[in-house]
C-alpha cells in the first residue's frame, strides 16, 4: 500500500503536527464549552450552530470594522447569544435539550444563509484581506527550536489562547469553589440547591460560556484558518467536538487528547495531495475515526448524573 | 388556547371527554408552535428589511397554490408539495419509531442517502430486468442499505453504549462523502466530467400517479407535467405500517416499553439490547425506502443534490410536530413539504431567501420543545379557569409528556 507509506512519511514532518495542533484547537474550544455546559447538567449538542454563527459574524464584522480582534469579539458574542437562547429554552422552559440543540443548529444554518442573501446578494460574502485576519504569532527564540518550534511556537494567536483556556478551565472545574459548584449542580442539583447554590445561575453561566468558546472557534475557522464564510463551513466540527468531549470523559484534558486524535485525521486529510486516494474517500476519515473512537470506548462513558435533566426547584 | 380554556371551564367526568380534550389540547399546542414560529419569522424578515406579508403570501402560493401573484399554476405547486412531502413521511416515521424507544435517530439523512445509493446501484446493474422483478428489488435494496446503516448505530448503542446522537451524525457525513466518491470518480459515475450516476433501468421506475397523457387537462395543464408519483402511496402505506407495528405487534409493545423505562422493560422480560438494535434496523429501512423511492420515482439517477439534501433533518421536526403518531406525521409532512416547495417561490417572488424555511423549522422545534404556550398559561392563572381546575393541567400536557418521556433515555442522555 503506497498510501500507508505516504502517511508514514507524512507523520515525520513538522508541518503535519503543526496542522494537527491547529485543527485540534478548532475542536478543543467547543469541546471545552461542552465540558463546562454538561458538567453543569445541560446537554449541549448546539456547539455546531454556535460555531457557525460565530464564523459568519466574524467575517461580517471584519468586513465592516477591518479589525480581526473586534471581529473575533463579535463572533464570541454571537456564539454567546445563540447559547443564551439554548439556555433559556433548556433551563427556564425545561425543554428537551437535544431538541433545543438541534433547533439551534438548524437555526444557525438557516439564518446565516438568510442573512447572506439579504445583505450580500448571492452566496458570496466577500474575502477578508490577509492583514485583517487573526495573525500567526511567532514566539521569539522558541520558534527556532527544530521541529518543536514549528509545531508549538509558530501558531495562530487563537491556538495559544485555547491552550491557556484549557488549563484555566481545568483548574476552574477541579480546583476552585466555583468549579465544585458547577459539578455539584450537574451531579445533584437538589442537593446543590439545598446547600444554597443558585442552580439556574450556574447553569446559565455554563451554557453561555460554551457559546462564547464556540463563537471564538468559529472566528478562528473563518478569519484565522480561512478568510471567508461559506454556508455550513463548520462541516460537523461542533459534533466532532461533542464526540471528543465524550471520549475525554467530560474532562478538559481528556477532550484535548481526543481533539488531537481528530486533528491528526484532519491534518492527514488536508495534506492529501501526496496521498493517492480519492479526496472524497479521505473526507470520511475524521467521521469514521470518531465512530471508531466512540465504539472502542473502554467501559461506558458516564455523563454527569443530572446531565440533560431540567431542574425544577422545590419539586422533590 | 381558546379551545383549552373553554374545555377547562367545564367540569366533565365522562371518560370520553378527557381524551378528546387531551387531543384538542395537543393539537392546540402544535398549532400554537407553528403560529409562534411564523410570527417570530415575520419579525426576523421585517427586522432585516423584508416584507413579511409578501414573503408569507409567496410561501403559501408555493406550498398550496393559493394567493399567487407571479402567475404560478396552483396544480403544479400542489404537485410540488406532494413530491416534497412523500420522503418526509417515510423519514418522519424513521425518526418517530426510535423516539418511541427513547432513541434519537438524527441519522435519517445518512440512511436515506445509502438507500438512494443502493437503489441506484441495483437499478443500474440489473437495468435490463423487467419491472415486476426490478422495482421490488431496488426498493428492497434501499431498505436493506438503510437498515444496515442504522443497524450499525443500534449495535454500537446496545453493545458499547456509544450515544446514537453522535454516531448517527457521524454516519450522515460518511454517507454524504461516500455518495460524492461514488458519483465523482467512483464506480457509479456516468462518465468523466459528470458528477451524476448512470440512470437506473426503466424497469426500476416507480410510475407517476397521474396518467402520462397530454390530452387529459388538470388545472389547465396536461396531466403529464405533474411529477406527483406513486411513491406517495408507498409513503402512506409506510405510515400505516408504522401505526400497526407500534400499537398492534409484540415488537411495538417492546419498543414502547423500552421507551417508557428500560428498567421496567427489563423486569418485564424484554431484551432491551435486542429491541434497540431491531428498532434501529426497522427505522433505517423506512429512511432507506425514502431514498430508494426518491431515485425510483423522481430522479432516476444519483446526483450531487443529495449531498445538500436535508430531508432526514426535516424529519425530526416532522416527527416531533406530528407527536410521533402516523396521522400526525402525515399532517406535519404536509406542512413541511409545503414550506419547502414554497421556499423557492418565496425566493423568486418576494426576494426572501428560501432559507427562511429552516429558520421557521428551528423556531417550531424550539417552541414544541419548550412548550411556550403552557408557560404562558401558567403565568396567567386567573383567566378562564374555574376553581380546582389545576388537575386538568395533567391531561393537558400528557400527550406532550408522552413524547418527551420517550425522548429521555432511561440511562441518561450524553
Amino acid at each position: 500500500m503506497t498510501a500507508l507509506g505516504d502517511i508514514g512519511h507524512l507523520l515525520f514532518t513538522a508541518d503535519l503536527w503543526h496542522a494537527t495542533l491547529a485543527a485540534a484547537v478548532l475542536l478543543l474550544l467547543p469541546a471545552l464549552g461542552g465540558v463546562v455546559s454538561e458538567r453543569s447538567g445541560v446537554v449541549n449538542i448546539a456547539m455546531e450552530g454556535m460555531m457557525l454563527t460565530g464564523a459568519f459574524f466574524a467575517v461580517a464584522a471584519d468586513l465592516i470594522v477591518h479589525n480581526p480582534w473586534l471581529a473575533a469579539l463579535v463572533a464570541i458574542l454571537a456564539g454567546g447569544v445563540m447559547a443564551l437562547v439554548h439556555a433559556v429554552v433548556a433551563i427556564r422552559f425545561r425543554a428537551d435539550q437535544i431538541v433545543s440543540g438541534i433547533a439551534i443548529n438548524i437555526f444557525a444554518t438557516g439564518i446565516t444563509v438568510f442573512l447572506i442573501n439579504r445583505f450580500y446578494g448571492l452566496q458570496d460574502v466577500g474575502h477578508v484581506p490577509p492583514a485583517e485576519l487573526l495573525p500567526n504569532l511567532q514566539i521569539p527564540l522558541l520558534d527556532q527550536i527544530p521541529f518543536v518550534g514549528r509545531v508549538l511556537f509558530q501558531q495562530n494567536v487563537v491556538v495559544y489562547v485555547a491552550l491557556i483556556l484549557l488549563v484555566v478551565i481545568h483548574v476552574l472545574l477541579f480546583r476552585t469553589r466555583l468549579g465544585l459548584r458547577i459539578r455539584a449542580v450537574g451531579e445533584h442539583p437538589e442537593a446543590a440547591d439545598t446547600a444554597g447554590i443558585h442552580v439556574y445561575r450556574i447553569r446559565y453561566g455554563a451554557v453561555i460560556s460554551s457559546g462564547l468558546l464556540s463563537g471564538l472557534s468559529g472566528a478562528f475557522l473563518a478569519i484565522g484558518i480561512s478568510n471567508t464564510f461559506v454556508p455550513n463551513m463548520t462541516d460537523g466540527r461542533g459534533y466532532i467536538a461533542l464526540a471528543a468531549m465524550i471520549f475525554g470523559k467530560w474532562t478538559p484534558f481528556g477532550a484535548f487528547i481526543a481533539c488531537l486524535i481528530f486533528g491528526l485525521g484532519q491534518a492527514i486529510y488536508d495534506n492529501n495531495s501526496i496521498i493517492h486516494v480519492s479526496q472524497y474517500l479521505l473526507s470520511m476519515l475524521p467521521y469514521i475515526l470518531t465512530l471508531v473512537v466512540l465504539a472502542g470506548l473502554v467501559g461506558r462513558a458516564q455523563p454527569p448524573a443530572a446531565d440533560g435533566i431540567p431542574y425544577t426547584p422545590g419539586i422533590e | 388556547m381558546a379551545a383549552s380554556t373553554t374545555s377547562a371551564g367545564r367540569r366533565a367526568p365522562a371518560p370520553l371527554i378527557p381524551s378528546i380534550r387531551r387531543a384538542v389540547r395537543a393539537l392546540a399546542v402544535r398549532l400554537g408552535s407553528v403560529v409562534f414560529a411564523f410570527l417570530l419569522g415575520a419579525v426576523i424578515v421585517a427586522a432585516t428589511g423584508g416584507n413579511p406579508v409578501a414573503a408569507y403570501q409567496a410561501l403559501i402560493c408555493g406550498g398550496f397554490g393559493l394567493l399567487c401573484t407571479g402567475g404560478e399554476n396552483a396544480g403544479l405547486q400542489i404537485s410540488n408539495t406532494v413530491v416534497f412531502l412523500t420522503p418526509l413521511i417515510m423519514t418522519g416515521v424513521a425518526v418517530a419509531l426510535p423516539f418511541r424507544a427513547g432513541l434519537f435517530n438524527i441519522g435519517a439523512e445518512g440512511q436515506l442517502i445509502v438507500g438512494a445509493i443502493a437503489c441506484t446501484a441495483v437499478g443500474v446493474h440489473f437495468a435490463t430486468l423487467p419491472t415486476a422483478v426490478l422495482l421490488p428489488l431496488v426498493l428492497i435494496a434501499g431498505m436493506a442499505a438503510g437498515a444496515c446503516w442504522a443497524g450499525v448505530v443500534g449495535v454500537l448503542k446496545a453493545t458499547t453504549g456509544a450515544h446514537e446522537v453522535v454516531t448517527t451524525i457521524m454516519l450522515n457525513y460518511v454517507a454524504q462523502w461516500l455518495l460524492r466518491y461514488l458519483i465523482i470518480g467512483g464506480p457509479l459515475q456516468l462518465k468523466n466530467g459528470f458528477s451524476v450516476s448512470s440512470p437506473i433501468g426503466a424497469g426500476a421506475h416507480l410510475p407517476r400517479l397521474l396518467p402520462n397523457s397530454n390530452t387529459l387537462i388538470i388545472f389547465g395543464l396536461p396531466a403529464s407535467v405533474y411529477r406527483i408519483h406513486t411513491g406517495l402511496l408507498v409513503a402512506l402505506a409506510a405510515a400505516a405500517i408504522y401505526a400497526f407495528v407500534l400499537w398492534r405487534t409484540a415488537f411495538g409493545y417492546e419498543v414502547r416499553a423500552v421507551g417508557q423505562s428500560q428498567k421496567a422493560a427489563r423486569y418485564a422480560g424484554v431484551s432491551v439490547r435486542r429491541t434497540i438494535i431491531l428498532t434501529m434496523l426497522v427505522s433505517g429501512a423506512f429512511a432507506g425506502l425514502a431514498g430508494a423511492v426518491q431515485i425510483a420515482a423522481v430522479d432516476h439517477n444519483l446526483t450531487d443534490k443529495y449531498f445538500a439534501d436535508t430531508t432526514g433533518f426535516d424529519a425530526i421536526a416532522v416527527a416531533l410536530l406530528g407527536l410521533g403518531t402516523a396521522a400526525g406525521i402525515v399532517l406535519a409532512a404536509i406542512l413541511f413539504g409545503a414550506l419547502h416547495a414554497g421556499g423557492a417561490v418565496m425566493q423568486a417572488d418576494a426576494g426572501i431567501s428560501g432559507n427562511l424555511v429552516y429558520v421557521l423549522q428551528a423556531l417550531i422545534l424550539f417552541s414544541i420543545a419548550a412548550n411556550f404556550l403552557r408557560s404562558l398559561k401558567l403565568r396567567l392563572p386567573a383567566i378562564g379557569r374555574a376553581t380546582g381546575t389545576p388537575a386538568a393541567e395533567v391531561p393537558a400536557t400528557a400527550a406532550v409528556a408522552e413524547v418527551r418521556a420517550a425522548l429521555h433515555d432511561d440511562e441518561g442522555i450524553a
